[in-house]
């Protein structure tokens, strides 16, 4: 090893605290990005091989009753690849020992196994044996959460028949790795909600749909051609009575994920962007310092030959170690973190293949982007070393301009400001960049802790906000069909039930200019009390006769916003009509994609008097039971839901993942703002060595040196509060901008406990840093440091 | 002469040092640098303390300014021992009683040379105005002057000035000049010779520079950590007389 060497790996080893500072915000970084961007590539992957190895639809067409022989003419469409015809349709699931109602999504399958579009994996048990009618292939989640295994059995009713079917298999589609019913739902509730998996003459013969189907699924050679071939279909379809079209990227599932895959990719974008600035921050302060307090050393291994150039590449070096081996232990942390969460996703999503891998690639960038950051803060250093010439380095470095403060030039008031203060003020005014550099410091800590703690907040402001103002029922009861209000009296007759209202919900085609997108359009009654529409400001929108009131994301979506009208086109294919509606407001929602409505005008658009699609209930508090078995006698239910059972299985699911992912956040957000205070201490504490050794031997006592360190570094830290305050309400905002997608929006909200928490951790580090600056005063040799040359 | 002769402490005498040992303790080996050192100074008088490196005359002036405390032996001053000094006992002493100056002259750069003075008048009890003191060293001009606009010899004297502007007992300066050439370096002395005459300073000066001894009115050789010879000057020679 060379001496240039040694001297570097006895610097770091001499100032490990600071290089423990740097190594750790680099791996932190790193691990975090490696972390979600496994996750982001092995979830793409994982998605794109299972849905090309089952033949995921490109598009699905919902039909009243189409004929078989439609599918030859679909087939010979121009671009369209291949079709297939399928009975889909909900009904009530009846379990033993279980009270509550199951709604299980019956799909027909071909009696034989062939590859298909939108194919079942087997995962245990067996197809169907040609011949056989009353069996069934379960999901998995489903069958597991209600206990049913293979060669059991469970009861379906169908048209007020029912039907008995012996599980042969257990399985998983490419349709339903996001396992939710429709889109109001959200959240998957595994023991609710299943697909059963069917032999086709057993729908045929249940559903009276002989030779015929109600849902049409096909493969395109070009996708980008979709719409246009759904609109041929669309003609063809016609007398069928077309419900829906869905193309692939609004299928439900498939929306889901990709906005949860698109997700990670912002964050895999985010993070380390943010850590590892940090990091060559960091970098750059230690080693400016080591230039600083090295210019003598540095002059004479110049007088000794050695080149600009490598003196120059000795800082940068030190730089690149200290970040590779940050790099190389957040590689290690990351990989076995992104295992994790890949356990998590595993859970929340129903994949029956996992494609995870250790990408190499994945490596070589987070080392090129390390290498990247580290030498931009090095560079600086590097340069100045370089460029130090070794006579002048001889001699004391002249120090920088220096300037009075204002305040000195106010004598009434200077005069008055006792001596410490006197010190205090004139350090930190001229010595601009170390006061700076310090309150920067504190600033970005606090910002980062502030974004650690914003994430949970963030998301318990959402949950709080949707189940406790937004959604105020206790059960939700849907309807497969719209009903009148007789059903809503019985609803609000049943024992136990204090108040019922009716909700109706509706879907629609809803087009601005050249934008479309299918929405649900949710009717309201005037005196509702159980589902309002508000904003995060909690102030509830009122919802006059005819317009909409449109969720955030949607209107930004389509670009439009109060005053503007839009197209609304009824889905459900019975209704020809297409209305002209004026955009009423827009609410920031936390869940959903919706637009809202009186409910009387939503009825008229429908042609109907009354009509509702599902009843909100307030019950007796532990008369649950009661209502589910009362219920479970009520045909036509399509789902019941408790919202409690809602808030709990979205905290299981969701909240867990989250609490998972914010607090490894705000580890590191810790983690990283020590690092960043202590080492800006111990560096400004290390350039400060000989003044305050001066200090002593003039008299002043330990606590006195002391108290001029520590309120300049906290008045410091003090102005950095204030300065990151704003700083890190702007990250948050941002954050709210990458996260947000389709589905969900990060509401702003910083509870007023983070603010003061951040503030006072981020002041308790600088606290704990001038702690450990202390100790070092103490130990201060006198004698050794005035005998130094300066 | 015998170093031990006075006994009894007289009015006139500052210090009295008997038997004064320093051993550093580095790592398993212990340096002795000190061995019994014994020593009176007088009040008023300018003594040079003369002896190659290693000698211990450092530690001798450092255990005198309360930066340093003797492993063993006496440092009698005003009736009291400061080798029994705690460590803010030696603070409250260096604070009321001593001024130092440094080889490197340890100015705040990002002060001015009043500001420099400031520092030490702002904590001493009866201290002289820092424009005065810098007058003593003929730099009230240049009062406003940050230590970067600053020759290397006026910033000794900026330190000096700071060094005496809070009326020390004692002035103790180690290698003052070490860094200076010739020129600047007699003015330096002429300074301190000015302040002790002036102001009648007591005023410890160590050297390794042996024509400076003209100076004093007593010359303290050390040797291997013992005072080995003191001489008396019968009359001291002006700066301008010394041969460099």
């Amino acid at each position: 090893m060379s001496p240039f060497h040694k001297k570097l790996f006895r610097a770091m080893f001499y100032a490990w605290p600071q290089s423990l500072g740097v190594i750790a915000v680099v791996m932190c970084g790193i691990a975090a990005y490696i972390c979600v961007y496994s996750a982001y590539l092995n979830l793409s992957l994982t998605r794109d091989t299972y849905y090309t190895q089952n033949r995921f639809a490109d598009f699905e067409i919902m039909v009243e009753r189409a004929p078989e022989t439609v599918i030859f003419k679909l087939e010979n469409l121009p671009g369209v690849r291949q079709v297939r015809k399928r009975i889909v349709e909900e009904v009530n699931v009846d379990i033993d020992g279980v009270d509550e109602p199951r709604i299980g999504r019956l799909i027909s399958m071909p009696s034989r196994h062939t590859p298909v579009i939108n194919d079942v994996v087997m995962l245990q048990g067996r197809y169907f044996d040609t011949g056989e009618q009353q069996v069934a292939i379960l999901s998995e989640h489903f069958a597991r959460a209600n206990g049913l295994e293979v060669g059991g059995r469970f009861q379906i009713s169908v048209d007020n028949k029912k039907y008995s079917l012996r599980i042969v298999g257990i399985g998983a589609s490419p349709e339903y790795v996001y396992m939710i019913p429709n889109v109001q739902a959200l959240v998957p509730s595994p023991e609710r909600f299943g697909i059963l998996w069917v032999p086709e003459e057993f729908a045929e013969t249940a559903l009276d749909l002989k030779s015929a189907c109600n849902n049409i699924i096909g493969l395109v050679d070009d996708p980008e051609q979709l719409d246009v071939i759904l609109d041929e279909a669309d003609k063809l379809l016609d007398p069928y009575g077309v419900f829906a079209k869905t193309k692939r990227e609004n299928q439900l599932s498939n929306r889901f994920i990709s906005d949860e895959i698109k997700g990670l990719g912002v964050s895999a974008r985010i993070i380390p962007t943010l850590f590892l600035g940090i990091a060559a921050l960091i970098l750059l302060i230690l080693l400016n310092r080591m230039v600083r307090t090295e210019r003598t050393q540095i002059g004479l291994m110049k007088a000794f030959g050695y080149s600009n150039w490598s003196v120059g590449f000795h800082y940068i070096e030190y730089g690149l170690i200290l970040a590779v081996t940050g790099c190389l232990a957040g590689f290690l942390l990351g990989q076995w973190m992104a295992g994790g969460m890949i356990k998590i996703y595993v859970q929340f999503y129903q994949f029956p293949i996992l494609e995870s891998r250790v990408y190499l690639d994945v490596l070589t960038r987070s080392m090129g982007i390390t290498l990247v950051f580290a030498t931009l803060g090095a560079l600086t250093a590097a340069i100045q070393a370089a460029q130090i010439q070794p006579a002048e380095s001889m001699r004391a470095e002249a120090p920088s301009r220096v300037a009075r403060i204002w305040l000195e030039y106010l004598p009434f008031i200077w005069r008055r400001i006792s001596f410490t203060w006197k010190m205090i003020l004139r350090n930190i005014s001229r010595n601009r960049f170390r006061s700076s550099v310090n309150c920067f410091g504190v600033a970005i800590s606090l910002s980062l802790l502030l974004m650690g703690f914003f994430m949970s907040d963030s998301v318990q402001f959402g949950m709080d906000f949707q189940f406790q103002d937004v959604q105020r029922e206790d059960v939700k009861v849907s309807f497969q069909k719209e009903q009148g209000r007789d059903v809503l009296y019985e609803a609000s007759r049943f024992p136990n039930v204090r108040r019922a209202e009716g909700l109706l919900e509706y879907p629609f085609e809803i087009r601005v200019g050249w934008k479309k997108k299918d929405i649900v359009v949710v009717g309201i009654e005037k005196d509702a009390e159980m589902q309002r529409v508000m904003n995060f400001d909690l102030d509830v929108f009122p919802l006059g006769d005819g317009g909409l009131v449109l969720a955030e994301s949607l209107a930004d979506d389509l670009s439009v916003g109060p005053g503007d009208m839009v197209t609304l086109e009824p889905l459900m294919g019975r209704i020809d009509q297409i209305y002209e509606v004026p955009v009423r407001a827009v609410a920031q929602q936390f869940l959903g994609t919706a637009a809202y409505m009186d409910h009387g005008a939503l009825s008229r658009m429908l042609n109907e008097p009354y009509a509702i699609t599902s009843a909100l209930l307030r019950i007796d508090s532990g008369s649950r039971d009661v209502l589910n078995k009362r219920l479970k006698d009520i045909g036509g239910v399509a789902a019941v839901s408790f919202k409690a059972d809602a808030y709990q299985s979205m905290m299981d699911t969701m909240g867990q993942s989250m609490n998972i992912t914010n607090s490894i956040l705000l580890a590191f957000a810790g983690v990283i703002a020590f690092s960043i205070i202590y080492n800006i201490t111990a560096v400004s504490l290390s350039e400060r060595q000989r003044e305050l050794a001066s200090l002593r031997v003039l008299g002043l006592s330990i606590p006195e040196v002391g108290r001029i360190m520590y309120m300049e570094n906290i008045l410091m830290g003090a102005l950095g509060v204030v300065i990151g305050l704003p700083m890190g309400m702007g990250i948050c905002a941002l954050l709210v901008e990458a996260y947000s997608n389709d589905m969900f929006r990060l509401p702003f909200h910083i509870a007023r406990r983070t603010y003061i928490f951040s503030i006072l951790l981020t002041m308790s580090f600088v606290l704990l840093a001038n702690l450990a600056a202390r100790r070092k005063i103490r130990r201060l040799d006198l004698v050794e440091v005035l005998k130094e040359r300066e | 002469m015998n170093t031990t002769s006075t006994v009894e402490t007289t009015p006139s005498v500052l210090f009295e040092l008997r038997g004064v040992c320093k051993e550093y303790t580095m790592g398993e080996v212990v340096v002795p640098a000190l061995r019994g050192a014994s020593l009176t100074i007088q009040r008023g008088e300018l003594l040079v303390i003369l002896g190659p490196s290693g000698s211990g005359k450092s530690t001798l002036l450092n255990i005198i300014g309360g930066l340093d405390a003797p492993t063993r032996g006496e440092v009698m001053f005003r009736g009291q021992d400061l080798a029994r000094f705690n460590e803010s006992q030696r603070t409250q002493y260096r604070r009321k009683h001593i001024g130092f100056v440094f080889q490197f002259y340890n100015l705040m750069p990002n002060l001015t040379a009043e500001e420099n003075v400031e520092l030490a008048t702002e904590i001493s009890t009866d201290p002289m105005a820092p424009a005065e003191a810098l007058d003593m060293v003929h730099l009230g001009e240049r009062r406003t002057h940050f230590p970067s606009q600053l020759s290397g010899g006026e910033q000794q004297r900026v330190a000096i000035a700071r060094a005496v502007a809070k009326r020390p007992e004692i002035l103790l300066c180690d290698e003052p000049t070490g860094a200076l050439d010739i020129a600047t370096g007699k003015v330096v002395l002429e300074a301190l010779c000015e302040i002790n005459r002036r102001v009648q300073t007591t005023l410890i000066l160590i050297t390794h520079n042996a024509s400076i001894a003209g100076l004093a009115d007593r010359v303290v050789e050390m040797r291997d950590g013992e005072v080995h010879h003191i001489t008396i000057n019968e009359k001291r020679q002006s700066v301008d007389d010394l041969a460099w």
